[in-house]
């Protein structure tokens, strides 16, 4: 018998539970990746950082490194519109940002 | 050129020479704002694809995103330009203005350093023979004068 709180049933039919937990997208699907560039100063992109995601400094410091000595970071994960949203934003502070799904 | 810090505020101290220089520049990436080609690579700089590998979704992501972030940076180069001092003196800016000047600068050094095409092995020394070499010298004073502001900011 289902509980009260169990979704309302639309258009007729549900998924078996064992299909419903394969079809699931993961709960972080897209990532927002920054690259390394020969302009952006190591001490602005840091900043940035801090800045646009609130992290601490030494988390800011350590993605930027990777940045720098790697080519690229992933700086933050989420929903497709919420890295779209973070792109933007990075491109504002004019840093070389792209999203993607995650692999 | 010099930053410092004082009562809360960063100070941006600017010789006469650097006023003027700066606000030469600044209406220079104006124009380039408004009138470089979509193929420029400066354009491309200061306007990245979003996507690497979906042409169809950067070019969705560029039409509802590049007008806005041009008038963006246009409107905060405005800002900038208009509080510059007239010859020789100083601009002090709370954090909201320093963000602005940091992000400014930052517009102006990725314009000049895509022209100049450079890379993280560069010569410091500038070749006075370099036909850009007046370019690279102002690059270098912009990357100073930001690198400046940025530890002023964070507290450095």
């Amino acid at each position: 018998m289902p509980g009260t709180l169990s979704p309302p049933q639309t258009a007729g039919k549900t998924l078996p539970a064992e299909d419903v937990q394969t079809t699931v997208e993961p709960d972080r699907p897209w990532i927002t990746i920054v690259w390394n560039d020969p302009i952006n100063l190591m001490s602005y992109v840091t900043h940035v950082f801090m800045t646009v995601f609130g992290y601490p400094k030494s988390k800011a410091e350590k993605l930027m490194l990777d940045v720098h000595h790697r080519g690229r970071a992933v700086v933050s994960s989420g929903t497709r519109e919420r890295m779209e949203l973070d792109v933007n934003t990075l491109h504002g502070y004019g840093l070389w940002a792209t999203l993607q799904k995650q692999d | 050129m010099r930053v410092t810090r004082r009562r809360g505020h960063a100070r941006i101290q600017l010789e006469s020479v650097e006023s003027g220089l700066l606000a030469t520049l600044l209406d220079d990436l104006d124009g380039a704002l408004q009138t470089l080609p979509d193929d420029d690579p400066v354009r491309q700089r200061l306007f990245p694809s979003a996507y690497r590998s979906d042409d169809d979704a950067a070019a969705e992501f560029r039409a509802l995103t590049e007008d806005s972030l041009r008038d963006n940076k246009a409107e905060r180069l405005g800002e900038c330009r208009a509080e510059l001092p007239d010859g020789e003196g100083y601009i002090d800016l709370d954090d909201e203005a320093a963000q602005r000047w940091l992000t400014v600068l930052n517009d102006l050094r990725l314009a000049i350093g895509t022209r100049l095409d450079v890379t993280e092995d560069d010569d410091p020394a500038i070749d006075p023979s370099d036909p850009d070499a007046q370019l690279r010298a102002i690059y270098q004073w912009l990357t100073a004068l930001q690198d400046s502001l940025v530890h002023t900011v964070m507290g450095h």
